[in-house]
């Protein structure tokens, strides 16, 4: 029982300490007439941070990235905030899945 | 039109396969009064994927944020737990199937527990429902915008194509050995369930503190998960060209755990057929 209480303390600590030290940076990115502005969003290599997608289209859009794999969609008129992994240096293409020929853009970390 | 169908062809793809399979079970041990609860799940689950479609309209802030990746979340292991239920039940039936017997399957045993593949049925339509929804909503306001209307066109036949694949799987299935159909569609689930286990797990931005896991291989000189097949691929057993560590992981332990709690164990003791025909 001892035990697991210092396990538990210790994973909140941790978690704690996590949520402290990220602190992630807000991003924003607008959804207009179907594609990303800006199209080139340049980040920080090594640290999480937060894309703050605002869709200003009528219709809803995803956000698609094939690697790291993340999916989020976006409603017409409405803004998400998604948490973005630390990514190592390098490019991340992603589509708007729903208008992927038009809504085509690129995270470079470094 | 050609790519709105494709897309709506590969997300209604896999919920068609899991009614199909369903509704062939059910054919195959004589239960046909089970259909009801199947079509109850699948209508069920068309509604509630419209629900989250109009629900996610109107939620902001952090209930946007989170809200549908929770949804999702719960879904895709609900289903993984419901899937694995149902190949172990199948298992289990196909013990006491045995040539001449097949016949003499108690149906009112089943019955007990029939309201289940109504869940599975729900859960398989509303996993990719809600995207299905809003894809072709979002085409719609561009349809009303007086182009489009192409590409709903497109959409609706996808969705139409998906649900003449589940019917031909269903239909096929009646021409199939039962054992076969049993130790097909088995493999099968499995498959199905490992990937979306797989999937379930992978997903970084649940966490999002996390690092992303790099991938441990990359086979998309051979075959994208972006491209059509892949796309299929995908839906159907998992399939990933760039797969993590956590991805890979979850596929293979899922696929042993399930192998060893089906096959690995020693006949049960052997349940008399008047048990099983006793009300």
């Amino acid at each position: 029982m001892t035990r697991y209480v210092t396990l538990v303390a210790m994973l909140a600590v941790a978690l704690g300490t996590a949520a402290v030290a990220a602190d992630p940076a807000d991003i924003p990115i607008v959804i207009e007439k179907n594609r990303f502005q800006p199209d080139v969003i340049k980040v920080k290599a090594g640290a999480p941070f937060v894309l703050v997608i605002t869709n200003k289209d009528k219709g809803p859009e995803e956000f698609d990235m094939a690697q790291p794999r993340i999916e989020k969609v976006i409603p017409g008129g409405k803004t998400v905030r998604l948490k973005m992994p630390a990514l190592k240096p390098g490019k991340y293409p992603f589509v708007g899945e729903y208008h992927s020929e038009t809504a085509k853009a690129t995270i470079v970390a470094e | 039109m050609g790519a709105t169908f494709v897309v709506t062809l590969r997300e209604a793809f896999e919920a068609s396969l899991i009614v199909g399979i369903v509704y062939g079970y059910l054919e195959k041990i004589k239960a046909r009064r089970g259909y009801r609860y199947v079509t109850w799940g699948g209508v069920l689950g068309v509604g509630a994927s419209v629900g989250v479609g109009i629900a996610v309209t109107y939620l902001s802030g952090p209930l946007l944020d989170v809200g549908p990746d929770i949804i999702t979340a719960v879904v895709i292991f609900a289903a993984v737990g419901l899937l694995t239920w149902h190949a172990w039940w199948m298992q289990q039936h196909a013990r006491f199937i045995k040539g001449e017997v097949q016949h003499r399957i108690d149906e009112a045993r089943a019955h007990n527990r029939l309201w289940v593949v109504g869940l599975i049925a729900f859960t398989g339509v509303f996993r990719e429902g809600a995207e299905t929804v809003l894809f072709l909503w979002g085409i719609l306001a561009q349809a009303g915008a007086g182009t489009g209307w192409g590409s709903l066109a497109g959409g609706v036949a996808g969705v139409s194509a998906a649900a003449a694949l589940g019917w031909g799987i269903f239909h096929g299935g009646q021409h199939v050995s039962l054992p076969r159909f049993f130790s097909v569609t088995t493999a099968f689930i499995m498959l199905l369930a490992a990937g979306l286990f797989s999937n379930g797990v992978g997903r970084p931005q649940w966490l999002g503190v996390l690092p992303a896991s790099e991938p441990i291989w990359n086979t998309s000189w051979l075959l994208s998960d972006r491209s059509i097949a892949g796309g299929f691929l995908s839906g159907l057993i998992g399939y990933r060209s760039q797969p993590t560590l956590p991805e890979v992981g979850a596929y293979l332990v899922y696929l042993i755990v399930v192998w060893v709690l089906l096959f690995a164990r020693r006949t049960p003791a052997s349940v008399p057929l008047a048990d099983l025909t006793r009300p």
